[in-house]
């Protein structure tokens, strides 16, 4: 166990590194000195454009650069951000609880629509309940995230408005701390707008799971010994077919983590995909390495915790 | 005796009875695919739709000036009402409406299939050519060869794919030929881990073993012996692909880091329409592309799943015999009568 762990934050020192270098190589190809003559200002003359790039740094080689952006990680430091030298740390501070309950929300209610559908369907393979949650699937499967976002707000934002009920907000975000209520009214419908897409393909993958595992010998084996249906599907095969579900599960989070930039924009929340989309319009590369390295290590750390989740519940990767 | 029944049994029940009407037909694995993909009546409809766009595409010159809206013409007095509001679909001449600028929407959606078509399926024969080779490398040598080549894939799967995909279009500004590049960059390491995983099981098998005995060198044996096999599996996801590149073709456009105005694509039609407030009024110019869009995507997600079934009997077969499992276990629904029970003869 100890061995895996290890590992894996090793894996996740080798990948920050290359995927730090790429964003720095992506950057770097343009032309720093175009970007030192933008945050100079309009009309500035040489010199002023020779402060700046001295101010953002620039006037280092790349190498130079990009040791010293790897040493401040080190120190937990993402830098200043390049248009107005603020902590970055303090945006991402944040922007990163806006983001964590777009992603809890909407897992939840992803699951909760997810499961018991690909369990119904997988239960009742071929029959009609089956075929309307495979239509469900696919049609979800189908849409774009940015439409179905778009489709809710006219829907359910602007025709109930203009009804009489104004039972869903703009867009926005209000934060917890504030208002509790105001908080979820808020957060419906992007929760719903990722929820049903994920749920599609979580029905499909449970699916396919459980039936993998209903037509193993070991159910038989408990149907055979007299335990009923119920027991026999939610006791022992639900929990055999979950395990490709968490792994689903971890790599979904740590990806949306990374920033649910389409659903942020749609739903004007000021989450990490929009100050990165804000900090690539801007040419602000600190923050959008800040933006990448975060999420590639929620991806990665999120994969480890899955491995480590898997090897509790399946005997067969623990003893092996 | 009881053996003899339960054979036949075995054997009704896995024989597809139409294809004992055609015996005078050649049966090769194409044509047998062909006959089940054409009893999926869902699949042909969807077929049916994207012959249906290609050609749209295609002639797109053709239908709009049949309509006799270009895509990109502005209708300021017949396209847009006198306070400024889009025309509503089926009013003056414009089928689907005009959009904020008095545009018509369907020349738009018409031109705009061009662009999801090309990158699409540009992107998608673009991954497949590099999964398809670096799949074939990676699994036919194995070893370190492999193991490097498998955690690039690994590693790549495992980026924020569309925050990169944004950073890269982001810096060298956007065009259609870096969109292909960009998205097929992304998309690759899909199949090669597939082709991968296929070239490991193909390599152990008879006929790798006879070529290599008869001294066919190691990139006859990929390229002729075993890439044949993987055709199928290739058509099967590069179908499934080609719709998740279309979207994020859209999506990128959405950001308004894809196709530029005035050039119409479906992404940033919908972009377009979302700015102002005035798809609230006017909701046709909104919904329309993304109904192309879903439509679209849905026609290739549904063939992809037609396909799969066709060419890959293997995956049907295994597939129904799940499901008949679990019925059995459960006894559920039988399709097919119990065998009475037999009394043993002595």
């Amino acid at each position: 166990m100890i061995r895996l762990i290890v590992r894996r934050l090793l894996y996740l020192v080798i990948v920050l590194v290359i995927i730090t270098f790429l964003t720095y190589v992506v950057f770097f190809a343009g032309n720093p000195n175009n970007l030192a003559a933008r945050f100079a200002g309009r009309d500035a003359g040489p010199a002023e454009i020779r402060d700046a790039a001295i101010r953002l740094g620039l006037n280092h080689g790349f190498w130079y650069q990009y040791w010293h952006y790897l040493v401040g990680l080190l120190h937990g430091n993402f830098g200043l951000d390049f248009q107005n030298a603020v902590s970055i740390n303090s945006e991402i501070a944040r922007a990163f609880p806006v983001t964590a309950s777009l992603v809890v929300g909407s897992v939840i209610l992803w699951l909760l629509i997810g499961i018991p559908i690909g369990i119904m369907s997988a239960t009742h393979p071929r029959t009609l309940r089956d075929r309307a949650s495979t239509t469900f699937a696919l049609t979800f499967l189908s849409v774009p995230n940015f439409v179905l976002g778009l489709l809710l707000l006219l829907v359910f934002y602007y025709y109930l408005t203009r009804a009489g009920l104004s039972w869903f907000p703009a867009a926005g975000y209000v934060p917890l701390t504030q208002s509790p209520v105001q908080w979820l009214v808020h957060m419906i419908l992007p929760w719903i707008s990722l929820a049903l897409i994920q749920a599609a393909i979580y029905t499909r993958l449970i699916r396919g799971s459980l039936l993998d595992v209903l037509g193993e010998d070991f159910i038989r084996t408990a149907r055979a010994k007299g335990l009923s249906r119920r027991t026999v599907i939610y006791k022992h095969g639900v929990r055999a077919a979950l395990t490709p579900v968490i792994t689903q599960l971890g790599i979904d989070i740590g990806t949306l983590l990374a920033g649910a930039f389409v659903t942020e924009k749609v739903f004007g929340l000021t989450g990490l995909g929009q100050l990165a989309l804000n900090a690539i319009g801007n040419e602000d590369l600190p923050v959008v390495a800040a933006v990448v390295v975060l999420a590639a290590s929620f991806i990665v750390i999120m994969n480890t915790v899955v491995d480590i989740l898997y090897a509790v519940l399946d005997p067969r990767v623990r003893l092996a | 005796m009881s053996a003899m029944r339960a054979d036949e049994l075995e054997i009704v029940e896995e024989e597809d009875p139409e294809l004992n009407e055609q015996q005078f037909e050649s049966r090769t694995p194409w044509r047998l695919a062909w006959r089940r993909l054409k009893k999926d009546r869902v699949a042909m409809v969807s077929l049916g739709f994207i012959v249906l766009l290609i050609l749209v595409s295609l002639f797109a010159p053709l239908l709009t000036a049949l309509i006799g809206h270009g895509p990109n013409a502005q209708y300021t007095t017949k396209g847009l009402s006198l306070s400024g509001i889009p025309v509503g679909p089926g009013h003056n001449g414009f089928l689907l409406g005009t959009d904020d600028q008095g545009r018509d929407v369907l020349s738009r959606i018409i031109y705009g299939s061009r662009i999801s078509l090309e990158v699409g399926i540009g992107a998608t024969f673009l991954a497949l050519f590099l999964g398809v080779v670096v799949g074939l490398f990676a699994g036919y040598y194995g070893g370190f060869l492999d193991s490097v080549l498998g955690r690039f894939m690994d590693i790549l799967l495992s980026f924020p794919i569309l925050l990169l995909a944004i950073a890269i279009v982001a810096r060298f500004g956007p065009s259609l030929g870096l969109l292909i590049f960009v998205i097929s960059l992304f998309s690759w390491p899909y199949i090669g881990r597939l082709v991968r995983g296929q070239v490991i099981s193909l390599r152990e098998r008879e006929f790798v073993e006879a070529a290599r005995a008869l001294g066919a060198s190691d990139l006859r044996i990929m390229f002729v012996e075993i890439a044949p096999n993987l055709i199928a599996l290739a058509v099967i996801y590069a179908t499934l692909l080609i719709p998740v590149n279309i979207v994020t073709e859209a999506t990128l456009s959405f950001l308004g880091l894809g196709v530029q105005p005035p050039t119409a694509s479906w992404g940033n039609m919908i972009a377009e329409a979302q700015t102002g407030d005035l798809f609230t009024v006017a909701w046709w110019f909104l919904v329309f592309p993304c109904v192309a869009l879903v439509l679209t995507t849905l026609a290739f997600n549904l063939l992809g799943d037609g396909l799969r079934d066709a060419l890959d009997p293997r995956y049907g077969r295994s597939h129904i015999s799940a499901a008949r499992k679990v019925r059995r276990a459960f006894r559920l629904r039988r399709t097919l009568p119990e065998p009475e029970p037999v009394e043993a003869k002595a």
